[in-house]
């Protein structure tokens, strides 16, 4: 069961993403075709640089989970959704090794982009409408248009948060002696939904971070 | 016309309808049970075999040449005798027999020949026939009969000139329903007078089962007499000839004897053909009393709990998948599975029979549960830093007179060995099992079919010069033989091979090439140990592998990958030949078998890292989150 929702989730979400690419395109920015912005995009790997020390490490500890993730994706994935068997053998113990590298990272990351991951009022302001609407609070009016992409960054950013604590846990957890056979499959089975919807979240979250570079 | 068509009709009538009212045929008083839980009283008559193979006249303890009682004709007057014959116990020279997964073969040895071959009449890969090596069903008898309950092999008729003398005096081999059902204390299945004595030294298969009872006595040897010999005719003046003495206070006043029968097989019946003794790892002796029975005995259990049979003495191994191979349902529910955790898809509850616990695997991932089987953490000795030499009752003659009971007897059987058995073994192909192990040492014949043993009657006389020098250690081990002397042999046996005379021993094969010089091929297929699945003793959970930490089995010199296990030869080798576990376990690279060994020494960091990236994620989130709740308690407060 667990094979074939995943793969019908993974074809949804790319096929949302070329769709909404397709309905619509990004933005021109002044003097820049498309190619181009991607290439630059991609060129700063989704995240500008910043001229700090503080920045460097961001970036480099950004570029370090990026490529865990990748790694762990595959690993974890493939025999899946590929082979139909379980990780084993050699996969199992390079997920293993990125998966605690990948961690830790992922802590430093929710560390310092959650400041700039809050939610502004301005970013959805149809949100207040609808609230000052069924509420009749007094709540500020807010006009503007809706930031949908920073919308769609910033909760991928969060879940992403979120859904890292089950999929960190669940496989911990199973490594220490508390739990038997029936608990291991439930964590066994959290890990493994757990980690699609992270998948599908960090995806979410880089196509959303790469139209906003691409919009700059 | 008519007269001549009634002449054919009738005897075919009678051909066709005799066979089918003969299985239509009434069950006998004790084939099926009443229900009753309580043990029949067997107060009976015994029969002796005439000299037309039919039942006699009841024996008469009186009766100065009186006869051994048959259990074909005396336990055959209430339980069909046939239905039983052709249980697991005696079906092995049956082609037709489920053979079932692979099982201790009998190892016939000889050092002085640098022979140890894994027999068998059941076709389990790795094994041979005793007719491949030129011995008869009489011989095989002869030497193997001492560890079996007697039927089978025992009861096939001698067709070769010799045998079937021997066989007219010795008797069939009948199947001797006291070695296992006999509760009274004074069956002697090895004294010194005892069954084996009879069957593997007197050669007295017809007395063997009354010789073994309390209430009769045998003396004489069928093998010290002439075979023109009648035993149907006692000569007096045949001093050596078999005779029996009935203890006559045993029989009743109709010539009843109370013979103590049980359905429930006594545990010490088992053991005199199911005993194993696992030497060391320090190399020290093993003793009986320093080792603990199966957790299964300890706890109260018998192992016919277990290992079941009916009428038909289908008896339940108790291994994963036996029930489809046997059609004895039964099994399914009697192996380690079966009774503790049963059917979880079934339609009703079979688990926690004879209040077998539930296991929890705290803190095991289930992935272990694919690739081990049961037995592999929970049965045999402890693995220690290497496979020891075990002895086991069948192999080593356990329980009988004259053993001898240096640790290093022949034949070597190594265990326990954690590799993948296979099919063979009844395991799926990469789930490892502990197994004992013999490698075969023999002199062959490679031809395109592989190689095949040769006779060991020729065997012996071709290489005989070879060895004539040649000294057995006295503890019954090895004598390390020479590559000169194995040259020599093969030189000897060129002429009795009908292709290429080759050695095999210690996982290598050994020929001449066309200069006469000696080849030597390590790790050849055709050299390759034989293995079967070990399942007891059982040890207590909280001596499983696993129960401290996993770096019971994931260190870089646990024995379940890493134990090392010797290559067993007669040829004299300057270093000694060892192979790791790992080495038997096809799907398990030794590379990788280490690497992740090691990434245990990095677990415990993997595990703080772990712990403490969620810790600081969590707070994150805690505080964001709890800022946003307070931005929303703003708003509904309408502050803003």
């Amino acid at each position: 069961m667990f094979e074939t929702v995943a793969i019908i989730v993974f074809l949804a979400t790319l096929i949302g993403i070329a769709l909404h690419c397709i309905a619509f395109p990004v933005k021109r920015g002044a003097g820049a075709g498309v190619i181009p912005r991607i290439v630059h995009v991609f060129s700063l790997l989704l995240i500008e640089q910043e001229r700090s020390l503080l920045g460097a490490l961001k970036k480099l500890c950004y570029l370090v989970t990026a490529v865990c993730f990748v790694v762990l994706a595959i690993t974890g994935f493939w025999p899946v959704l590929v082979k139909g068997e379980h990780i084993s053998g050699f996969p199992i113990m390079i997920h293993s090794t990125f998966a605690a590298v990948f961690a830790v990272c992922l802590a430093i990351i929710t560390i310092t982009w959650a400041g700039s991951n809050r939610f502004e009022r301005s970013e959805c302001p149809w949100l207040w409408r609808l609230l000052r609407r069924v509420t009749n609070l007094r709540i500020p009016r807010q006009e503007g248009p809706c930031k949908s992409t920073v919308i769609v960054k910033k909760a991928m950013f969060w879940a992403v948060a979120a859904l890292s604590l089950p999929l960190i846990l669940s496989v911990v957890l199973s490594m220490l002696h508390l739990f038997g056979t029936h608990w291991q499959e439930i964590l066994l089975a959290a890990h493994r939904w757990s980690a699609l919807l992270f998948a599908v979240a960090v995806i979410l979250h880089t196509y959303a971070a790469a139209r906003l570079q691409m919009a700059q | 016309m008519k007269r001549e068509l009634i002449a054919v009709l009738v005897p075919l009538l009678v051909l066709t309808v005799g066979p089918v009212r003969a299985e239509e045929r009434e069950p006998l008083l004790g084939d099926e049970s009443d229900g009753s839980r309580a043990h029949p009283i067997h107060l009976i008559p015994l029969f002796p075999e005439n000299e037309d193979g039919e039942k006699g006249e009841q024996i008469d303890p009186e009766d100065v040449d009186a006869m051994p009682f048959s259990t074909r004709l005396t336990c055959g007057e209430c339980h069909t005798y046939e239905a039983i014959a052709g249980g697991w116990h005696f079906n092995a020279a049956d082609s037709n027999a489920p053979a079932g997964r692979s099982g201790e073969p009998w190892l016939y040895f000889s050092p002085k020949l640098g022979i140890q071959l894994p027999l068998s009449y059941r076709p389990w890969p790795g094994t041979f026939t005793p007719e491949e090596v030129g011995m008869t069903s009489f011989e095989f008898t002869k030497i193997f009969g001492r560890h079996t309950p007697g039927g089978g092999v025992g009861e096939v008729k001698a067709t070769d000139g010799d045998s079937i003398a021997k066989q007219y005096v010795s008797g069939k081999l009948e199947v001797n329903c006291l070695a296992c059902h006999n509760a009274h204390p004074g069956q002697d299945q090895g004294g010194v007078n005892g069954y084996a004595v009879q069957v593997s030294a007197k050669e007295n298969f017809r007395w063997a089962a009354t010789a073994s009872c309390e209430f009769a006595n045998v003396t004489g040897s069928a093998a010290k007499v002439s075979v023109t010999y009648d035993p149907f005719m006692p000569d007096e003046t045949e001093k050596n000839a078999p005779r029996v003495t009935y203890d006559k206070d045993r029989f009743d006043e109709n010539g009843n004897v109370l013979v103590e029968v049980v359905r429930e097989v006594p545990d010490n019946r088992c053991y005199f053909c199911h005993s194993d003794l696992y030497g060391t790892d320090s190399g020290e002796k093993a003793e009986k009393w320093k080792t603990d029975e199966d957790i299964h005995l300890a706890a109260g259990l018998t192992c016919v709990d277990c290992h079941r049979n009916g009428l038909y003495h289908n008896i339940v191994r108790g291994y994963e998948g036996e029930a489809e191979i046997s059609g004895n349902a039964m099994a399914a529910t009697t192996s380690c599975r079966g009774c503790h955790l049963g059917n979880e898809d079934g339609e009703r509850p079979e688990g926690g029979r004879f209040g077998a616990p539930v296991p929890t695997h705290v803190g095991i991932p289930t992935v272990h549960f694919e690739k081990l089987t049961c037995t592999a953490c929970h049965s045999g000795p402890w693995p220690g830093d290497q496979a020891v030499l075990t002895k086991t009752a069948r192999a080593h003659r356990l329980g009988t007179p004259n053993v001898n009971k240096d640790p290093n007897v022949l034949p070597h059987v190594l265990a326990p060995i954690l590799a993948e058995g296979g099919a063979a073994s009844g395991t799926a192909d990469d789930q490892i099992a502990p197994h004992k192990m013999v490698w075969p040492a023999y002199w062959g014949n490679l031809s395109d079919e592989g190689v095949k043993p040769l006779a060991l009657d020729a065997v012996e006389k071709a290489v005989k010069r070879a060895f004539k020098d040649v000294e057995a250690p006295a503890g019954g081990g090895w004598p390390a033989f020479t590559p000169e002397q194995i040259a020599e042999a093969l030189k000897g046996l060129a002429e009795v091979a009908s292709d290429k005379a080759v050695y095999v021993a210690g996982g290598t094969l050994y020929h001449l090439d066309e200069a006469g010089e000696l080849v030597t091929e390590a790790d050849h297929p055709e050299a390759a140990p034989y293995m079967w699945p070990l399942a007891h003793a059982v040890r207590p959970a909280a001596q499983s592998l696993g129960i401290r930490y996993c770096t019971d089995c994931h260190a870089t010199t646990a024995p379940m990958f890493f134990g090392s296990v010797d290559v067993d030869s007669p040829v004299a080798s300057a270093t000694p030949v060892t192979k790791r576990m790992v080495d038997f376990q096809d799907s398990v690279s030794p590379v990788y078998a280490w690497a992740f060994a090691v990434s245990f020494v990095f677990r415990p960091m993997m595990k703080i890292f772990a712990f403490g990236a969620c810790g600081i994620i969590g707070l994150v989130l805690l505080l964001y989150g709890l800022k946003a709740l307070g931005a929303v308690a703003k708003v509904l407060a309408e502050e803003e």
